[in-house]
């Protein structure tokens, strides 16, 4: 049975990731997102809804994340240091390395803005990564005796992996954000033919088929190269690590390709670090970078330096990527305030922006902004905004679905009019149940696990004795006890059951009265009742014993008579459980009372 | 509500209503609520919602609406709620027969988007918030709302559920505490209509045999008597303890948990925990009857109690000793130690089960050893625990768990099988040992627990998060070693040194940073807590670690690094107070170190090395330790230069921390008062100290890093340079001082000072402080910066820079504007988060 729970986190928005999957007793969290658009607790999910009683430690198995965006990890220092949760947490290599840096960039951002001090701090950055137990991709990893979990290359991100949760033989997958194209500096994601009970997807794009990313990269490098041209300066506001690599990719090579001058900064000292983990980190790229890896590495760019803040002010066309990704405070704002008067200029957003930054702002087409102290700043540059998530769309969920060919899908991570459609789609396809609860809504699954019994040898002679040779295609009923010790089932003979587990044998009998109308003396009535048996009963060894009682087979039929009414006798029949049968059949019998003829 | 507010509004709730406009992204009708919500609390609702007929105008096209989302059905529910919960409001609403509308059973209940769970929580969430008042009460009541919320106890979103029972709790207390009756008795007709109807709901869900009505019910009760400490509660209980008592036997182990939250408010109400009798009583046999692990948690709050009957403690307190002492016995520990429990007053059979259970058994001492570890964290523990004892099981379960211990008896080695290698058991008792620490009295048995925590350092099969955890230990017994009766002799404090610095040596060479970095916490925390005992400077200096530290300050992992050097900057508070020897003198070398520590600051490509550097440079200079390095004014300029163009605003804040330390400390050291009163001296010789202040500071070249700061990309840097100027002007330059230079704009000396003036006016963070010194401005002459500080409006300056730079996010007319520019662009940019 599988148990899941979506949430926590009110209404089916965007953003904070985390689920509670319980299965057969275990209860793993996958992921642990924040919702950037908050300032306040809203922006965690409310870890209260997980247990009900109990420490979390107890009540979680583990915890996994898929990969280092933040709606997927960033409330994982305050679950872990603030809320208390210490046990095991897994996740990639890659993500282990480059979550930190991501957190540590947001929590910068959110103190410097706010000045917050309801924020997790660095030292508990860096103690919840401590915490993190790294895997590889395909590796089985031992949670505990009975929980596994591996991973499966997703795509999307560095690092970004697809989780299968297996415990006996039950199994779930949960893909987090993936993408089935692969794209200029990541392969697509893969998993093989596992057939887990119940496949937990994104629905990003459920009901999107995405125009090729081609088309989008074409179109960006038009509009900067446009810009440069004609002399403005273009800036590109991003995070720290992850779309930006893959547009340094692009802008590197197309420079080259186009033999072009105008510089390319990338702000404050994170391509270092980043680059450095694309390296560390190849084997998680896409075949073309790892296969040109050897001649050139394409993390080392040629023409992307390092920014200096006096850079800005220098004539002549540039490209700059700056950091926060939302023009919400530090360097891109401030950029962006000296170049948003110049119509010449283009800033070019790559990703979504929450309500209330200047990103949103300038997205929704405004373009009189008022800042600090009243001064209103006219945006005259252009602004454009370039998709390059990498998410599945609906064929690339159909795809995998057939590639892992669940017994069950849920749909996560979506607009719920967009997964109805996709439900549906799925269900006809693949004519296999498609879940989408709102947050907060548990969904329950039923499995019918096929659980490995161990026979003892003993029974299994016993029964090769009468013949019955064990064989694949032809199941047999087999009779035994069956002891469920440490969570392994064995079935053994009931003398062996009784021996290992120190218990003495019971006789169980079953007993029932029957009333018969005969003014005959007992004995007579005995003679009566055995004569009739006999007639009927012609297969089984009928006797009338010496004591005046008469047994069928190990039936024991006894009579007396009525202590208030002599014409009236009571027969006392009485059998073993393992005569059930005979018993019933004996008594229904009787109780139709005995023949006239049989005087 | 502004004027620009009041004009956009109507737009705004006219975009909302208009089905054909895409949803708002869910955040902005969150913080359109959150300003309405704060604009309630500020003005007469009454005033907002007629000064603003949009409001009502929005909920008449949203109900004429056949399809609303339930994203805006949702937000409208919240909002009339809202509103609704002034009195005056309300009435207006009926009026307009809106509420009914919204909130009646004829309303929104009946249509096709009541199925969506947001709508189900926005109607919860709308009736709650307009629970304020008698009219409202009987609206719902009477208008069968009730039945409504009933229903929504057991409702498929948890969110709905649990808000559903949220307000019955509250409607019960306001329709008891509101209305005028007699005081409630156990008759039905003592009670106001509205909470006879949830109590009899209650009583009927606790008589239904249903457990999920049950536990509904139950969790009711829980956070009604968790939240109200009312008399008239305990009238209440009367009616349904036999029922609540009659499921201490229950088999459904959801209802038992209930049982014990429900206790344990209860017990923490003063309604109940002065009743003599029958509660404590109730409570008693909850504690015996339920399993050791459910009865945990009411057992810890218990024993967290200041008032309690005493056999009621002892019944917690075995609770959580028992599985404890079972372990000690399991182990064969000698008689002595083994005593913890009487076997007279407990019956072991049940725990000494569950612990030979593999299932059972390392959930139940985790989860008792967590609680024990929350009783021994409490400051003013109310019970005495038998701490010695607790040390010894502490050590008992950490052997076990090493596979060190081999016991006689069967238990015992059921138990030690279980838990060999077990790391979360391991975890919960080294957190408990930790705690313990804090206690005093258990020193017995002190030379078996630093032999385990040794064991468990030098293990290669302790995990990274457990031998974090045994250097927390360690460290906290370590620092109690000095006040031990039993450890008073040198030669054993010694030897344990020695073997706790063998051990980190090796595991400073650790391949695995998490271990690293951790045996660079421990070594820290060691220094700052036992830096003053001479055994510790031996032979901490005679072993390998200080040099093994020092190499680590070029780590690949930026986190080591920061951790050596934080680690390095503690060791140098022991080595600059070493006698100059000649071995000592060259293998610590203080400039080296400090060159060392510079190197880092200006090249290390990350952070957190940079950030620890700068923090090790103050910590010094607060605690003198700079004085024999070299002269401090050269020492903190040499480090502002360094960080003052740096990448990372919080160096550049340790920077400014780093010159506030140096003022404070020259402006004292001249006898110069931080913070002048008004009877700040005049003299003439505090006038000299003050020239001499200021001369000391610009040669350090602080000002042109505090006004370069002002200027700042990131906030909170302007904010702490300007705390320092405001620091440095109220105490070098008392307003007689300040005269002399008023008018001094031509002369020489105030070069630049206008043109300085006008830049930081012009919103210090919009601009770019020049790179070329500034039009000519002297930082460095002690006459233009005194100049400087009396003509620039710092206050001014200050109160800029302290509002929140979003304030311009979080301004209502801000979110309008951004509602209505939404409407009409295409929906694609919201599903892309990331």
């Amino acid at each position: 049975l599988i148990c899941l729970s979506v949430g926590p986190g009110a209404g089916q928005d965007v953003g904070r990731s985390c689920i509670l999957v319980s299965i057969a007793g275990k209860n793993v969290m996958l992921d642990c997102g924040m919702h950037m658009g908050y300032n306040d607790d809203r922006r965690f999910p409310d870890f209260s809804y997980i247990t009900q009683n109990g420490r979390l430690t107890d009540f979680l198995d583990c915890v996994i994340i898929s990969h280092f965006h933040l709606d997927h990890c960033g409330a994982l220092p305050y679950f872990s240091e603030m809320v208390g949760y210490d046990g095991p947490i897994y996740m990639t290599h890659p993500t282990k390395a480059i979550c930190p840096i991501l957190l540590e960039d947001y929590r910068k951002i959110t103190v410097d803005k706010k000045g917050e001090t309801n924020f997790f701090t660095s030292q508990m950055i860096k103690d919840c990564m401590k915490k993190v137990v790294a895997v590889h991709l395909h590796q089985t990893v031992q949670v505990d005796e009975e929980l596994e979990i591996k991973a499966y290359y997703a795509g999307h991100v560095l690092g970004a992996a697809m989780f299968q949760i297996k415990v006996g033989c039950e199994s779930v997958v949960y893909t987090g954000d993936y993408n089935m194209t692969p794209d200029r500096h990541l392969g697509a994601a893969w998993i093989d033919k596992c057939r887990p009970d119940l496949l937990i997807t994104e629905s990003t794009y459920a009901t999107t088929i995405r125009d090729s990313k081609r088309c989008r990269e074409r179109d960006f490098l038009k509009k900067v190269h446009e810009t440069v041209e004609r002399g403005g300066k273009v800036l590109i506001p991003v995070f720290a690590l992850g779309r930006a690599q893959e547009l340094c990719i692009l802008l590197e090579t197309f420079w080259e390709r186009m033999n072009l001058k105008a510089p390319i900064y990338f702000s404050t000292g994170l391509t270092e670090k980043a680059n450095h983990y694309y390296k560390l980190f190849i084997t998680w790229t896409n075949q073309k970078i790892r296969k040109t890896f050897v001649q050139r590495n394409m993390f080392e760019f040629k023409h992307i330096k390092a920014f200096d803040r006096a850079f800005a002010d220098n004539p002549g066309p540039m490209v700059v990527f700056a950091t926060p990704g939302m023009l919400h405070a530090g360097q891109s704002l401030q950029i962006f305030r000296k170049w948003a008067g110049n119509e010449k200029n283009m800033v070019i957003m790559p990703g979504y922006c929450v309500q209330g930054t200047v990103g949103h702002k300038i997205l929704s087409g405004q373009r009189k902004l008022e800042m600090e102290g009243r001064q209103i700043l006219e945006v005259k540059m252009q602004v454009e905004y370039m998709s390059f998530s990498a998410h599945a769309d609906a064929k690339g969920i159909m795809q995998l679905i057939r590639q892992a060919e669940p017994r069950n899908v849920l749909l996560v991570h979506g607009e719920a009019k967009k997964m109805e459609f996709l439900k549906q789609k799925i269900e006809q396809e693949f004519h296999v149940s498609c879940y989408m609860p709102a947050n907060g809504e548990t969904t329950t699954i039923f499995t019918n696990p096929s659980i490995p019994v161990d026979i003892s040898l003993g029974l299994l002679k016993r029964e090769t004795a009468i013949g019955l040779l064990p064989d694949v295609k032809k199941p047999k009923l087999m009779h035994g006890t069956l002891i469920m010790k440490d969570n392994s089932f064995r079935l053994v003979s009931s003398e062996q059951a009784l021996k290992e587990l120190g218990l003495a044998e019971h006789q169980l009998r079953f007993t029932c009265r029957v009333h018969i109308q005969d003014p005959r003396k007992e004995h007579e009535t005995v003679l009566r009742v055995y004569n009739h048996l006999k007639g009927v009963l012609k297969d089984y060894s009928v006797q009338h014993l010496p004591d005046g009682s008469i047994t069928v087979e190990s039936i024991l039929i006894q009579a007396t008579a009525h202590s208030e009414d002599q014409g009236t006798k009571v027969l006392l029949v009485s059998w073993t459980y393992q005569d059930e049968e005979l018993g019933s059949y004996l008594t229904s019998l009787l109780k139709k009372g005995l023949p006239q003829s049989t005087s | 509500m502004s004027r620009e507010c009041s004009q956009l509004l109507p737009r705004v709730c006219a975009a909302l209503a208009d089905p054909r406009q895409p949803g708002s992204d869910d955040t902005c009708l969150e913080k359109l609520l959150d300003w309405l919500r704060d604009l309630t609390e500020l003005e007469p609702t009454l005033n907002v919602v007629q000064d603003n007929p949009c409001l009502t105008e929005f909920f008449t096209s949203v109900l004429a609406l056949p399809e609303p989302s339930p994203s805006i059905l949702s937000f409208t529910l919240r909002l009339a709620g809202l509103l609704a919960a002034s009195e005056d409001c309300f009435q207006h609403l009926q009026q307009e027969n809106l509420l009914f509308r919204l909130f009646g059973t004829g309303g929104t209940l009946n249509r096709a988007v009541w199925e969506d769970a947001s709508v189900r929580s926005g109607w919860v969430e709308g009736v709650h918030s307009m629970m304020h008042h008698q009219p409202a009460l009987h609206f719902l009541c009477n208008g069968g709302g009730l039945d409504v919320i009933f229903t929504l106890q057991g409702d498929p979103s948890l969110f709905v559920a649990s808000a559903a029972s949220q307000l019955l709790v509250h409607m019960l207390t306001l329709s008891v505490e509101s209305e005028p009756t007699t005081p409630v008795g156990e008759k039905d007709c003592d009670w106001p209509a509205c909470a006879q109807m949830i109590i009899k709901h209650i009583e009927d869900s606790l008589q239904s045999g249903s457990a999920s009505h049950i536990n509904q019910s139950l969790k009711l009760l829980t956070s009604l008597f968790g939240s109200c400490r009312a008399t008239w509660t305990e009238v209440l209980w009367l009616r349904i303890a036999k029922q609540v008592e009659s499921f201490l036997t229950e088999d459904s182990v959801q209802t038992r948990h209930m049982l014990a939250d429900l206790l344990l408010n209860m017990s923490r109400s003063p309604v109940f925990c002065d009743t003599e009798g029958s509660f404590w009583a109730l409570v008693t046999s909850a504690l015996e009857h339920l399993t050791p692990v459910q009865a945990g948690p009411l057992a810890v709050g218990i024993l967290s109690l200041h008032k309690c009957p005493q056999d009621v403690r002892i019944q917690a307190m075995t609770v959580l000793l028992q599985p404890m002492d079972c372990i000690l016995r399991a182990a064969s520990q000698p008689l002595e130690y083994a005593g913890l429990l009487d076997e007279s007053v407990s019956d072991p059979s049940t725990v000494e089960s569950l612990l030979s259970s593999k299932s059972s058994c390392a959930s139940l001492l985790c989860q008792t050893l967590a609680h024990l570890e929350k009783l021994l964290s409490l400051i003013h523990l109310p019970v005495d625990l038998p701490y010695t004892a607790l040390l010894r099981s502490f050590v008992t379960i950490l052997q076990f768990c090493s596979g060190l211990l081999i016991p006689a008896t069967s238990l015992g080695n059921k138990i030690s099988q279980i838990l060999i290698g077990c790391s979360r058991v391991q975890k919960s008792a080294l957190d408990a040992l930790a705690a313990l620490s804090e206690r005093k009295g258990c020193d017995t048995v002190i030379g078996s627990l630093f032999d385990i925590l040794l064991v468990y350092l030098e293990s290669p099969n302790t995990s990274p998060t457990v031998l974090k955890k045994s250097f927390q230990a360690m460290s906290k017994w370590l620092a109690r070693l000095p006040e031990m009766s039993c450890f008073n002799n040198q030669w054993q404090t010694e030897k344990i040194l020695q073997d706790v610095f063998l051990v980190l040596q090796k595991r400073l060479c650790s391949p695995c940073w998490e271990v690293r970095d951790s045996s660079l916490e421990f070594l820290t925390s060691l220094i700052k807590s036992m830096r003053d005992q001479d055994e510790f400077r031996e032979s901490l200096l005679s072993s390998e670690v200080p040099k093994l530290t020092e190499n680590l300050l070029e780590d690949p992992e930026s986190y080591v690094r920061a951790s050596a050097v934080t680690a390095v900057g503690h060791l140098t508070f022991i080595t600059s107070s070493l006698p100059e020897t000649p071995v000592a003198g060259n293998q610590y070398n203080k400039e080296d170190t400090t060159a060392k520590l510079q190197d880092i600051l200006s090249t290390d490509p990350e952070s957190f090395p940079r950030r620890a550097v700068i923090s090790i440079f103050t910590k010094w200079l607060k605690q003198g330790c700079t004085d024999q390095v070299e002269d401090t004014a050269q020492f903190v300029s040499r480090a502002i230069r360094t960080v003052e163009r740096d990448l990372d605003w919080e160096v550049r804040i340790g920077g400014l921390e780093l010159v506030e330390v140096f003022c404070v400390q020259t402006l004292c050291r001249a006898g110069l008062p931080k913070y002048p009163s008004a009877a700040a001296s005049s003299s003439v010789t505090s006038s000299i100290q003050q020239n001499e202040s200021l001369q000391i500071f610009c040669r350090a070249k602080l000002f042109k890093f505090l006004f370069w700061s002002l200027c700042d990309y990131d906030k909170p840097v302007g904010q702490k340079a300007c705390d320092i100027l405001l620091v440095l002007r109220a105490s070098l330059s008392p307003s007689g001082l300040l005269k002399d230079c008023q008018g001094a704009g031509d002369s020489s000396a105030g070069c630049g000072i206008p043109w300085l003036q006008r830049t930081l006016r012009q919103g210090s963070l919009a601009q770019d402080f020049p790179t070329d010194g500034g039009n000519g401005v002297d930082f460095e002459d002690p006459e233009s910066m005194m100049l400087a500080l009396g003509t620039i409006d710092l206050e001014e300056l200050h109160d800029e820079l302290n509002k929140s730079s979003d304030h311009i996010e979080k301004s209502p007319q801000s979110l309008l504007e951004d509602i209505l520019a939404t409407v009409g662009t295409i929906d694609e940019n919201e599903a892309d988060c990331y």
